[in-house]
């Protein structure tokens, strides 16, 4: 009963999110760069949240800063999973050699923490946020090629996919039609855990300034009000909305998450009759 | 005396698809030292029966009608005397499925918890006495057994460990449900021995199973079930030898040595049995009259009950 | 029809593969058209390897296969399949044999689909013909296996076997996991398909009452070798390795307990 409830609770505040990350032009409509008040003013019937120190509204900010936060924790979470169920139904439906080898490969490159080494990468490449989460998306999908190959594994061995090759399906066929949507369960846990993951890491990569700092977003936008004085004058209004707005999402992706675990994890104890 | 008397038991579980009355009205009585067993197939209810007389129905299960135990009756007994006559009187051999036995725990911990829980004997004497448990049992190097997990052991084996789980605080009372499930043709024997030799012996056996040969070889008293009620029931001999029941005939019809002739038809699903006769779609011998109405218990002469128009 | 000549199976493990075990001995069977060769044996003798190599679902290390004169070991990936639909298994445990997220209807549709048979409008007659022959009523086409019983699910794996008309059937130990009367169903079921079709069955079971009844000829398995075969009543009458005794006075051991 309780996973139903986080489960819907989880959902309708993600809803809620991507909903004014979508509305940001009808919400806000001067856009988040226009000066449209003056200067670390707090919050008032124009600004609901106030203004930055070049006079921005934060409340514009952040409905538009949500559109590429949400956007870049997606989509590299995306890619990551598409990889990552690709490369894992494969390895674990061939096996052999190249599996062998593969594993050992994501064994070495495993411990390498990824945030570093996307520090690393960023300050000698300087890339876009574009190209930040597609290396993010190819860096997580390492993670995940061991779980999802371990889940491909307990249905690989199973009779009805030695029965789909008895009768003559194609290896092709087997690992789309049979195996794919066996671990689809597993593969939507991973989406919402990576999402979660990857959301958090480029808030992070952008507050620390990874990528072009004009680019409203709440990584940013928690950078400028730290830097900007914001901190040491105490003005809450500044700091807290993209604060707060991040872990919010990453909360209700959290509670989705939790909530789909019974329905794949073979340990998770459920009283059924 | 009786050991143990079932009277008037019902076990309804509440489901999406309505009611299921998984055992329906079951009178049965055990007397001390008798091998009674229950015969029936996958959904018969005979597996709820056995968890009812351990007291062990899950919280979704509605119980009416009495078990008693030396005057108690397990039914309304509160949770604190069951766990005391759980292992200690009455024990259970469990089926042995892949999650019967802890896999993260050695095997002789798991069988000398019983031991410790009920406060029989101090650490060390419990694990003394599970070491001889498991050489009567056949273990040949009970120390190494005792110290490997669930997982390195063969089937036959695990249906040893299963057995010592249940016979280590010494209970009066074995219920075994599918003992020799899944169990190639040369260890059955080897099981069903060990049972008669080391279970049966001067204990009260509950058997559970859908194995005619494994009834035939321990039990005295047999009694068939089918769709959560029961058809027909006697000693084992006459039972086997002379079945009064159709669906009992049909069973023994087939066996593989008597020709592999099958029942047409499917058991009854449990939150839908036809009108009358629970097995009248299937059987044989069926008169107007069985559709219709539903037999019940009558007695067919000396210890023998059966339920069917044919004996009216 | 079918012919193994000096199978062998051996698994390596471990590092550098040094580990071995030897699943199948240098085994040579053969099987007459339309006949029923019983193969008998404990777990872990073998038999299981044995008839999936029968159908070159797993690879011999040596030896080969010849169904109808033609060497399987020798086809390639393409070949071989093309080759799957006149040679089937049906397996022994009914909840995992059946893909849980496909209906019996997809299920027996599979092979159609994959071997483009029949135009998609006359499949579905096709399926409800072979739900009624193996004895399935046709409202259980639209159920998950886990809405119906293991003896049904056993029936939908035959009847998806069965579209594709095949001549050579392998079935590892198929009632080993259900009832008494519903083994005798899917048993005597077996038997009226291969009646009616002329199937050549390869029938794998540690039960030799079993074998006994469903068998022309049986063929006996310890350890990965055939230590014994012959007619049918020749073993069960007149066994003559130690090992095949054995099983037949077990087995007339459990016949005497039920006064037989």
């Amino acid at each position: 009963m309780s996973r139903k409830i986080l489960f819907w609770i989880g959902i309708v505040v993600l809803c809620i999110y991507i909903g004014v990350a979508l509305a940001a032009p009808l919400i806000a409509p001067e856009g988040p760069t226009a000066i449209t008040g003056k200067p670390l003013q707090p919050p008032d019937s124009r600004h609901p949240f106030g203004t930055n120190q070049v006079g921005q509204d934060i409340l514009a900010q952040l409905v538009f800063g949500a559109r590429i936060t949400l956007l870049y924790g997606f989509c590299s979470a995306l890619l990551a999973v598409t990889i990552s169920t690709s490369i894992g139904i494969v390895l674990g439906y061939y096996g052999g050699i190249v599996d062998e080898i593969a594993c050992r490969i994501i064994d070495v490159v495993m411990p390498i923490p990824m945030f570093v080494l996307l520090i690393v990468l960023t300050t000698f490449f300087s890339p876009g946020i574009i190209q930040v989460s597609l290396l993010m998306g190819l860096m997580g999908s390492i993670y995940g090629i061991r779980i999802m190959r371990a889940q491909v594994l307990s249905v690989a061995r199973t009779s009805f996919v030695e029965g789909a090759r008895a009768i003559g399906a194609s290896d092709l066929r087997i690992m789309s039609r049979h195996i794919l949507p066996n671990v689809m369960p597993l593969v939507m846990v991973k989406f919402v855990s990576s999402s979660q993951q990857l959301l958090l890491m480029g808030v992070g990569l952008s507050f620390i300034g990874m990528w072009d700092t004009t680019t409203v977003d709440w990584g940013t936008m928690i950078q400028n009000a730290y830097s900007q004085g914001g901190l040491a004058l105490g003005l809450w209004w500044w700091i807290l909305p993209p604060g707060l707005a991040v872990i919010g999402v990453s909360l209700a992706l959290a509670m989705i998450g939790y909530s789909f675990e019974d329905k794949f994890n073979p340990r998770v104890e459920v009283n059924r009759i | 005396m009786d050991q143990i008397c079932i009277a008037r038991l019902k076990v309804i579980f509440s489901s999406r698809s309505g009611e299921i009355r998984a055992v329906d009205e079951v009178d049965l009585s055990l007397n001390e030292g008798d091998s009674l067993c229950l015969i029936g197939e996958s959904g018969c209810g005979k597996t709820v029966m056995g968890m009812a007389a351990i007291g062990l129905l899950p919280k979704n299960a509605r119980v009416t009608g009495t078990i008693s135990y030396k005057g108690q009756d397990l039914v309304a007994a509160p949770e604190q005397i069951l766990r005391q006559i759980r292992g200690q009187e009455i024990a259970m051999v469990s089926q042995n499925s892949a999650n019967s036995l802890n896999p993260v725990m050695k095997v002789g911990d798991q069988i000398a918890e019983s031991l410790l829980i009920h406060r029989l004997c101090s650490r060390k004497e419990a694990e003394e006495k599970t070491l001889r448990l498991l050489d009567s049992l056949g273990f040949e190097d009970p120390g190494q057994a005792a110290g490997r997990y669930p997982h390195e052991f063969s089937g036959g084996m695990r249906e040893r460990i299963l057995i010592a789980l249940a016979l280590i605080c010494n209970p009066r009372v074995i219920i075994a449900d599918e003992p020799t499930a899944g169990l190639d043709a040369q260890v059955k024997t080897q099981i069903l021995r060990l049972i008669r030799e080391r279970v049966a012996n001067g204990r009260t056996l509950f058997l559970i199973t859908h194995d005619l040969g494994a009834a035939a070889f321990l039990s005295n008293r047999l009694a068939v079930m089918y769709a959560g009620e029961l058809l027909e029931t006697g000693t084992t001999k006459e039972v086997l030898a002379r079945p009064l029941h159709p669906y009992t005939q049909g069973l023994l019809a087939s066996l593989p040595s008597a020709g592999l002739h099958p029942i047409p038809g499917i058991s009854p699903s449990p939150a839908h049995f036809p009108p009358g006769c629970r097995f009248s779609d299937r059987c044989p011998a069926v008169r107007d009259r069985c559709r219709k109405e539903h037999p019940v218990m009558g007695g067919a002469g000396g210890n023998r009950q059966v339920r069917c128009f044919l004996y009216d | 029809m079918i012919e193994l000549e000096g199978i062998s199976k051996i698994y390596s493990r471990g590092f550098l593969r040094r580990e071995k075990t030897v699943a199948v001995n240098n085994v040579t069977l053969s099987i007459k058209k339309g006949e029923t060769l019983g193969l008998v044996g404990e777990s872990g003798s073998g038999k299981s390897t044995l008839g999936r190599i029968a159908l070159r679902l797993i690879e011999p290390t040596n030896g080969a296969v010849r169904f109808e004169d033609t060497d399987l070991t020798k086809l390639s990936g393409k070949e071989l399949r093309r080759f799957r639909p006149r040679m089937q298994i049906l397996f022994q445990d009914p909840d995992t044999a059946l893909d849980p997220r496909m209906t019996v209807r997809q299920c027996v549709a599979e092979p159609l689909a994959i071997w483009d048979r029949l135009k998609p409008e006359e499949r579905e007659d096709r399926i409800l013909g072979l739900l009624e022959q193996v004895g399935l009523t046709p409202d259980l086409i639209d159920r998950y296996p886990f809405e119906i019983s293991g003896g049904q699910k056993q029936r939908v794996a035959l009847a998806r076997i069965l579209t594709l008309n095949p001549r050579f059937l392998v079935a590892d130990e198929p009632t080993a996991a259900l009832d008494l009367s519903v083994q005798a169903q899917v048993l005597s079921l077996i038997k009226s398909i291969q009646k009616k079709t002329g199937l050549t069955l390869l029938f794998i079971s540690h039960d030799l009452q079993v074998i006994g009844e469903m068998s022309d000829r049986v063929a006996v398995m310890h350890g990965g070798s055939i230590v014994e075969h012959g007619a049918v009543n020749d073993i069960m009458n007149n066994p003559q390795h130690p090992y095949t005794q054995q099983l037949v006075a077990a087995a007339k051991e459990s016949e005497a307990w039920l006064g037989r």
